[in-house]
Parts: C-alpha cells; structure tokens; sequence
C-alpha cells in the first residue's frame, strides 16, 4: 500500500528522518517494502519562459527557442513541439537534469543548432494529464499559473513528496487506510495522533424525499450508511488532492470519484457512490442473489449469479454486487446532480466466496475480504460529507440514512502482567504495558497485576492476552528480546526410522559414485502412460489435483521411474558423457483409496544410469551390495516390468518379497522419453527394506583348518542362467560347501552351437578338521549329479 | 702350492672386478669354488702334500677361499640390489596418466544442507518427525488457526486434491499431528516437501522444501526461541552469528517474528547478497498461538510453546552461491557433481 508521507504528517508529526522512519516502522510491526521519494526521479527541471521562437534553418518542424530559466542569460533550446508559443510557461530540463527512467539531459546539436537543455511533456516528466490538467496528449506542458522562471516544477506538479510503500499484514486491516499508519507510526514514534476533526455543513431535507433504501440481510450487511449529496458540480478535484491520489497510485477522475477513493485510502472505508437519478424508483434493496439471476458489472461483463451472493439491487434488478462492483446504470458523469454516497460493512467471508466463485477482485471486495470496522462506517461518511464541503462539490443533507441493527459490543480482554512477561520472556513494568497499550488508543485499567483492556473497535485482532503480549513486545521493542537457553535435561533427539534408512541408502549409493536428485512429486498423467503398463496396472491411476499449475504438473507420481527418466534423457541430450542418479521420494498409491481419504504414501528409491563404465551388471550389484548392507539378501531372478529390456531384466527377491528390479530400460520407452543411451533403471522398495531391515549379528571366528579347493567347468545350454547352477550347486554341497564362484564363461567354437562352458571355483571346509579327498570327493559327485540333472549342466572333459 | 694360491688369488680378484652380473658371478663361483673348480681341486690334492704340511696348506687354502667368497658375497649382494634397481626402474609408471573411473557421488544439496541443520537440532534434543505430503485441511489449516475462508490463507496458495484434501502447504501439520498425538514436554523438528501454486522461476518453485521446529513445555519463553535460534545460526554459520527478531503475523504463533541472520556471505557488513543491511532473512517464528494448543488438546493455561520455520532452498542457494532455484530440480549431473559434504 503506497502512502504520500505529506498525508501521514497531516495526522501525525514524524520527527525523523525518511529512513529512520521506515526502520522504526519495520521494527516496530509495519512492514514497509521501500521509499521512493518521487523529488529523485526529476531534477534539474524548472520554470522556464519562452522568450523567442524561430523557424529551425534545417527543419520543417523544429523551433529554435531562447528561454528564461530564471538565470543571468537565457538559454538556446531546439525543440520539437507544435504548441510553443512566446510567452509560455514551460517545464525546462536544464543540462544536468535527471529525467523518470533515468534519462540525463547533455547539451548537443540538433541539425547543426545548438540546443542546452530540453523543454518537456506531462509524460516526460511522469506527471499525466489527470494530475496536472493542461498536459496534452503530445507537446508541451504549459503552466496555466504564473510563476517565476527558475522555480523548482516539482512542488507546483505534485511530484514532490516521499512515497512509502507500505506492506501490511494480514491481521491488521486497520492499517490499509492513512488514518491506521498514521496511527501506528504515532504509537512507533511516540508522537501525538492527531484526531481527525469531522464537521459536516449540512443543507435540510429527508432521505425518503430522494431514495428508499432496505436492507433484507443484515448478516451479510452488517451496516449500510448512505448520504445525499445535491446540487452536485462535477469538477476537477484540487491539485493537492489529485496529487495525494496519484502517488498513492490512484488515478483522479473527478471530484466526486475522487473524494470516494480519498475517504476509501484515508478511513480503509470502500465507498460507493450512486448518480441517484439513475436509481430506479429511488429504491436500493440490499438483498441476496435470485436464483439464475445475471448482471452486467461495470467492466461490462455478464455474470452469473448465485443465491449466496449479496447484491444492491433496485426493485426488479440487481444493479450491483454488494462490496465486489458497481453497475453500469448509476455510474457518476458528468452530468450528475444528485449523489448517494454507499459506506458499507459487508461479511467478510462471504465477500472471499463471491469474488472465488465469480473471479472477479476488486480494492473494494479485497479490503471487504480482509475486514472493514462496521462501527467506523459512519465516521468515514461524514468525512466524505466534509470533503464535498471543502471542495464545494455539493450540498449535503443533513439526514442519514444508517442501518447497523447489531453493533459489535466492545470485548475487554483480562491479562495478567506477569504472564504477560512470563511469555515474552521479560520483564516489563505493568505500568509500561499500560502505557503502551493507551498509546495504541486501548483502554486500559490497571489494577495491581491485572490489566483490564479494551481495543478500539478497528481492531478486531486483539482477542486475547497473547495478542496483548504481542503489542507490549512490538512497541516495547523486539530488540530486547534476551536470549536464554532451554531448560530441561534432555538426551539427543533421534531421526525417525524412515529418514535414518535413507540418509544411509543416500550415503552408501554416492559412496558408489551415484548422485542424488529431487524431482517434482507431480507430474505429466502422460508420462506413466509412456512406460507401456498394463491397463489394469495401479500406477495408471493417478491423484489428481483440483487446480494444477499446468498439464505437466497435475497429478501425483505413483511411479519415480518417468521423472528419473525424463533427468537421464536431459543429461544425455546435453551431452554429458555418463550419469549414475538417483532419488529417494514417495509415490502417492490411491488403488486402494477412497473420496476423502489421504492416499498411501510409499517411500521408494530410483536409481537411472547410463555411460561407458556402467552395464546391467554394474547396477545390479549396486542394488544388491546395498540391500546386503541392510541385512537383506536377495535372489537375482529374471523377469521385466513392460519398460523393462525383457532379457536384460531382473527381480531382487527377498523369500516371496520382491524388494527391488533392476533393468536395462526397453528401447520403445527410451524414444518415448527421447533418450538416446542405453540406460540402467533400478527401483527399490524402500518401505519393504524398513521392515526386513536386520541389524548386524554376532561375527564369526576365522577357521582354524585350511580349505580345499575344486574348480570345475560345465557345459550347459545357453539359456540356463548361472544363477540357477550356483543354486543347484550350493544346494547339493550340503554343510562342508563353504563358497561356489564363477571365474569364466567361454562361448565358442570348441562348444557345439546354444551352448557355454562356465567355471566354478569351490570351496569345501570343515570348521573342526582338515577334510581329506574321501570328505570331498563324493560331494562333488553329487554336485555334478545334481548339475547334470537339474540343470543339464555336464562337466567338460 | 704357494705361488698357486697366489696365481688363483689374483687372477680371482682380477675376474671379479669384471664381473659385472649374477651370471657371471655364478660361472666364477663355480669355477673357483665348484666341484671341479680350481681351489677346490686344490684343497683335493693337498693329500699328495707330506702331512706335516698339510695343516699349513690348509689354512692357506682356507683363507683364500674365505676371501674370495666374502668377496663374491659382497660382489653379489650389490648386483642383486642393482638389478632389483632396474626391475623396479623397468617397472615404473606414468603416475599421471587418467584413467576412465567412477568418482564418488553425493547427495542433493537440500539433502546435504537438510543432514547438518538436523544435526545442530537433534543435538538440542529435538526428535525429528515427517508427516504426509498430502494432507488433511484440517493439520494443514484449520488446527493453526487457519479456519476456511480466511484471508491469511490466501498467503498460501494451495493445491487441492478435494475440498478438505491439500498438498501441504508448509511442515506445520506434522506440529499438529505431533500436538494431538503426543503429550507435552515436546521438542521435535519436522523436515519435508511443501507445495504452494507458485510458477517456477529463479526464486519461486512450487514444489520446496521446509523444517520447522516446536517445542512446548511449562515455562517455554521468547526468549528461549531467541536463545534457540541464536544457538542454532552459531552452530551451522559460525560464532560470530547473530539474530534479529522484527514483528510478523502468522496465524499459529503469537507473538510472531521474522526472523534474520547475520548476513552468511559478508558476516553483516553489507553486500550485495543482503542488499547491504547485512541481515538476510530466513526464518519466521512465535509463540505457539494459546487457540492452536487448545485445538490440538493441550492445556493452554499449563503449557507454553515456541515454534519455528525455514525455507531450505534459501539456505542451500545461499550457502553454495546458487543464484538460479531450478538448477536444483533440473538433475544436470555438472550441476550435482559439484557438491560435496562439508
């Protein structure tokens, strides 16, 4: 919110200075976002008189001009306006000057003249025509009052003030007015508010002589206050007021508009204001929506309206809806007479609804929604009365139409001091809290301990003893808040199981070269279906969001393998020779869910990898020397999910549990994803390695016999995985077996054609004795018994 | 026999100077000293010497023997460690030569900014505590005092699901579900994803991430939410760290601050980064609102609480100098392979 300081000044002293006006705001519970001091952005430009105008030798259109700008001689200026004339009182930007935008003004030729300064436009020295009325469109402005050659443009054209932007927040409505920040900066500075002194010269008559007003909801309208206005002359309001209005970024209209707008920026109060011979029959019914009833709003569309909303209506139609827009019909022009000024206290909450349900927001319908004090409405109508007097606008009547069947009755809040202390940690007087408390207009009776307190009416925050506290510490200074330390013993805290599992997993797969990325948690529903998954797959059912940002982030993932994907295809599209990623995240599981339920979060772990140095194999091992680091060990089996390569694919079982896949990503998904690599993706349950999560046993002591050794090849078909023969192998070894390994795999023409010759280096012990070749060598015939049955693998002679 | 020996003794010392390998020492060994060498063919045929002679001849034969093979001794154990010298020089590597590897990785910068504050809190004994991402209005809003409608929820622009299912809006509804759930003394922090409907740019992502923390015990002040948090910035940005309370609303704590920090990049005198106040904000903060504790069913009049708030994108962009927010989301691997833990 933009405030002129000129207008807090005129209802509270600031003895200090811009800055340290603003630091004392800031820190005392008005955030302020910046200053601009509007004398920075022009400078150097003056009053200046157009002596003599000549034809420019070698232009058409440009002027040569002499001009007085209040020094010893006048200046040469080239210029290029149509509406120069000798005589004329113009702005000059004199060589030096400072234009809007950062423009410097430099003396130069213009064809072949020289030319020491620049004679401006409204616009050229950010002052529209609304604020200072002779500008025209192009040319020059021309002052339309005499003044000295030299003086300073700035004062005379209203751009002289320091121009706060105030930034307030959402518990304090009262601040959205000059009135409220004025207020605040009174208590901050401790400087005297000055109460704003209302009287209204009033002209006799009867509100019924002019308008019948109704109002049918008195819960969505808690007060209406309307004042006559007559024998209006529609003018331009004066320069001090358009001035206050422009820099408080409010464009002036006419006197009539411009006064609602003025008492709406000063008081926080929305005004309305009604040219009353528009009124149908004279009748303002304040009532809710009809069924299927529509309305032209002032921006000209037609809404839709519902029977929740609050409109201002005359007999037959609505011609307004309530706190959000006017209508068309009662606009002010400029052949208005007779004015209703509309000062209204509307719920706030129905307000909000109807702005979301008809997207329309206003300044009013956005003060309405934040709270605007019925008890005020009053004193802000009067106000407006007392600026059609200023200004000589009009006439006021002096009855008032004010309908406020149920005022809010001041609540007094009980404190204690001391508890007050207790939570801010402090020790601050009773006394002083009572003072403070007065110094923002509360009444306050101070009895021992206990304070008795009643807030002005505007400030409906103030609830209870810890809102008291809350402004005993703002204006008390939260730069005396101690700092102290928590008491109560206490052991280090702990990490829940889940962020201690993947803190770890995180720490084990970058210890394996992998680096960890986050991913959106909403995604594409286009991207599951680019995996190929069955129709009846659960991951296709995605939660929806009701108000996306986009298409591409409206539904929850239920799946990290897409995201993980689309990451590798941006790597390998930039051409980064490898990566080796991965992200632990949840998948948001809703196959079980129902309406009003949370879905199932399940935490999972993605692995995506692609380059020279990584194949199947290398991930794979990743993924089991990981599940073995939590005491998980698993069984290698193949089998492929649809964006799996189908042979180069393989389930981590754990018993039945399948804990983790790991696979070469299927070349028709790698195009749907525009991926160029073959790439690796692996996924891990991570909810299912929490529970068979087993922490490290006893050890085992080193054997105190030697082993024996026995390396074997066998010929198998090609198809027979290796896994399946180690299996086979381990199984038939019985208790002496203590460790199978594969060193080879030959595939060749010494082997009949399907086939491949792997080697096995077998390791027999007995924890008890040296074991002879009678121990082992009917072990090993029934290993290659078992081999030759079970997996038609023979030795190879 | 004499001049013998002494021919022998000679012409050895004379070989040996030019034995310059093991192959050669090994045949002048054996020529010497072999069975059929020269000294000991000599010994041999000492037998045709008169035996009082014999034990003369003897120590002669002796003695030159020992010397020429303390010699060869000496002659070998220098080759040995010569031709070791060559192996070793023949086995010798170019140390700088790259070779293609797998370097270690690391984990995302949030996680790594996320991993130190965790620490500094547990340390403080707070438990730390996730909750869900999609969450009930009634944790996320309504139990801080956010009930429906209200204006201050418009400062959090919400993602729906349904009417009374958002995507959090900020890890405030973990304290609530801790509150309603648990009975005070309570000390946890709760780190997690948020999401607010904001377009993605340099600042903004409507997917970041948060950590709060609350504490509610008897005689909990402001002042030990100050003392907390002072502890906290010395703990992660070093001793010389201070805060700054200035007045704030949030609906759940009353009194309510934000909270700024020393500047981490000019240590308060005032750069570019602070935009020259030499504070950078980073925190909001209160008192736990008495209606919040009310509604989540502790005993208002009993208990006290402090709650607190940071945005972990601004520490992380802060900490590492990112000025781009969505570098962090992208997953360019020379983006990721830059970080490593402090």
């Amino acid at each position: 919110m933009k405030v002129p300081m000129q207008w807090i000044r005129q209802y509270t002293d600031i003895p200090v200075s811009d800055e340290a006006f603003q630091d004392q705001m800031i820190m005392h519970g008005t955030g302020v976002e910046g200053l601009e001091n509007q004398n920075d952005a022009v400078e150097h430009v003056v009053v200046g008189k157009i002596l003599t105008v000549k034809e420019h030798e070698n232009s058409d259109h440009l002027h040569v001009l002499t001009v007085d700008v209040g020094e010893e001689e006048p200046i040469q200026i080239v210029c290029g306006a149509p509406n120069v004339a000798e005589g004329a009182l113009v702005p000059v930007a004199k060589v030096g000057a400072v234009l809007p935008g950062g423009v410097k003004i430099k003396k130069g030729k213009l064809r072949g003249v020289e030319s020491c300064g620049m004679c401006c436009s409204g616009p050229e020295i950010g002052v529209p025509a609304c604020l200072y009325p002779s500008v025209g469109d192009e040319g020059l402005l021309i002052f339309n009052e005499e003044y000295a050659p030299g003086t300073d443009v700035r004062p005379i054209l209203g751009i002289d003030d320091t121009i706060v932007d105030f930034e307030i927040l959402a518990n304090r409505p009262d601040c959205l007015s000059v009135w409220g920040v004025a207020r605040e900066a009174a208590a901050t500075l401790r400087t005297a508010f000055k109460q704003p002194d209302i009287q209204v010269q009033t002209v006799p008559g009867k509100m019924e002589d002019y308008v019948h007003i109704q109002v049918q909801d008195n819960e969505l309208c808690t007060r209406y206050c309307a004042r006559i206005i007559k024998n209006v002359k529609i003018g331009p309001s004066p320069m001090w007021m358009r001035k206050a209005l422009h820099a408080a970024g409010v464009r002036p209209i006419n006197n009539i508009v411009d006064i609602t707008n003025y008492v709406m920026l000063e008081t926080g109060h929305p005004m309305h204001a009604f040219d009353l011979a528009k009124v149908k029959d004279g009748q303002i019914i304040v009532r809710r929506a009809f069924e299927g009833e529509k309305i032209v709003t002032l921006d000209g569309k037609e809404r839709d309206l519902m029977p929740d909303m609050l409109m201002i209506a005359d007999r037959t139609n609505a011609t307004g809806i309530a706190g959000v827009m006017g209508g068309e019909e009662s606009e002010i022009t400029d052949e208005t007479e007779t004015v209703l000024f509309e000062i209204a206290a509307f719920d706030r909450t129905n307000i909000r609804l109807t702005t979301r349900a008809l997207g329309l927001r206003t300044e009013s319908s956005g003060r309405f929604e934040r709270g605007v004090c019925a008890a005020t409405c009053r004193e802000a109508a009067d106000r407006a009365c007392q600026l059609v007097n200023m200004l000589g606008a009009g006439e006021v009547i002096d009855d008032v139409y004010d309908c406020y069947p149920n005022p809010k009755k001041p609540q007094t809040v009980e404190a204690s001091a001391a508890r007050i202390n207790a939570r801010i940690g402090m020790q601050i007087p009773a006394e002083e809290m009572a003072d403070i408390l007065k110094a923002l207009h509360m009444q306050v009776t101070l009895s021992g301990d206990a304070l008795s307190v009643v807030a002005p009416d505007y400030r409906e925050d103030i609830e209870n003893e810890a809102d008291l506290s809350e402004e005993v510490l703002r204006m008390y200074g939260y730069e005396h808040i101690t700092s102290t330390l928590l008491r109560g013993a206490t052991a280090p805290g702990t990490r829940n199981e889940h962020m201690q599992l993947s803190d770890r997993v995180g720490r084990i797969l970058a210890a394996k070269g992998l680096y960890e990325i986050r991913n959106f948690s909403f995604v594409s529903p286009k991207w599951v279906e680019k995996l190929g998954l069955d129709e009846h797959d659960a991951r296709l059912k995605q939660l929806a969001i009701i108000n996306p940002l986009g298409e591409d982030t409206s539904v929850m993932r239920t799946t990290l393998v897409p995201g993980m994907l689309n990451t590798i295809a941006l790597n390998q599209n930039r051409n980064n020779a490898a990566a080796m990623l991965y992200e632990i995240a949840p998948v948001f599981d809703v196959s079980e869910r129902k309406a009003g339920e949370q879905p199932h979060e399940k935490p999972m772990m993605c692995m995506g990898a692609y380059g020279e140095a990584v194949d199947f194999y290398t991930v794979r091992d990743i993924v089991v020397d990981l599940l073995a680091e939590f005491g998980v060990t698993v069984d290698v089996v193949p089998g492929a999910e649809p964006y799996h390569h189908p042979g180069r694919a393989a389930k981590l079982m754990a018993g039945d549990v399948c804990i983790a896949s790991v696979a070469e990503v299927h070349p028709e998904v790698m195009a749907a994803f525009e991926m160029t690599r073959r790439t690796l993706i692996a996924e891990v349950d991570m909810e299912q390695l929490c529970k068979l999560h087993e922490k490290m046993g006893h050890v085992r002591s080193l054997p105190k016999f030697p082993a024996v050794t026995r390396d074997i090849a066998l010929v198998m078909d090609d198809k027979q995985t290796v896994g399946s023969v180690m299996t086979c192998i381990t199984k038939a070894g019985g208790s002496i077996l203590e460790n199978v390994e594969m060193f080879d795999i030959y595939r060749g023409t010494q082997l009949e054609a399907g086939k491949k010759s792997v080697a096995f280096s077998l390791a027999f012990r007995n924890p008890e004795r040296t074991l002879s070749d009678d121990d082992v060598n009917p072990v090993m015939q029934k290993i290659l018994k078992a081999c030759e049955e079970d997996c038609g693998a023979a030795l190879r002679l | 026999m004499e001049e013998q020996l002494r021919q022998i003794q000679e012409e050895a010392d004379r070989q040996l100077a030019g034995v310059t390998d093991q192959a050669g020492l090994d045949a002048l060994r054996l020529k010497l000293l072999g069975k059929k060498g020269e000294l000991t063919l000599l010994r041999r045929s000492m037998g045709s010497l008169p035996a009082e002679e014999r034990p003369r001849a003897g120590q002669m034969i002796n003695a030159v023997c020992n010397d020429i093979t303390e010699k060869m001794d000496a002659l070998g154990a220098k080759i040995k460690k010569q031709e070791q010298a060559k192996k070793l020089e023949r086995e010798s590597i170019d140390v700088t030569e790259p070779r293609k590897h797998t370097p270690i990785g690391c984990q995302h910068p949030v996680s790594l900014v996320q991993d130190q504050i965790l620490k500094v809190f547990t340390g403080m004994g707070f438990d730390v505590v996730e909750g869900p991402e999609v969450e009930l209005d009634l944790f996320n809003f309504e139990l801080l005092n956010l009930p429906k409608n209200h204006p201050a929820r418009d400062a959090q622009d919400t993602f729906y699901i349904e009417d009374n299912i958002v995507l959090r809006t900020h890890t405030s509804p973990v304290q609530a579900r801790t509150m309603t759930s648990r009975k005070p003394p309570i000390r946890i922090v709760c780190p997690g994803r948020v999401y607010r409907a904001d377009e993605v740019d340099a600042t903004h992502s409507p997917v970041f991430h948060q950590m709060e923390g609350l504490v509610i015990d008897e005689d909990v002040t402001m002042s030990d939410l100050k003392g907390t948090l002072d502890a906290f910035a010395r703990e992660l940005y070093g001793e010389d760290m201070r805060t700054r309370f200035r007045p704030s609303f949030f609906p759940f704590t009353e009194p309510s601050a934000e909270v700024d920090l020393t500047c981490v990049n000019c240590h308060g005198k005032g750069c570019r980064v602070c935009k020259g106040t030499g504070w950078i904000e980073v925190l909001g903060a209160g008192m736990v609102n008495p209606k919040v504790l009310d509604m989540c069913g502790i005993d208002s009049k009993k208990y006290r609480g402090f709650a607190f708030g940071m945005g972990l994108e601004r520490l992380v962009m802060l900490r590492y100098g990112i000025t781009d927010m969505r570098a962090l989301y992208e997953g360019d691997v020379r983006f990721l392979s830059q970080f490593r833990e402090d």
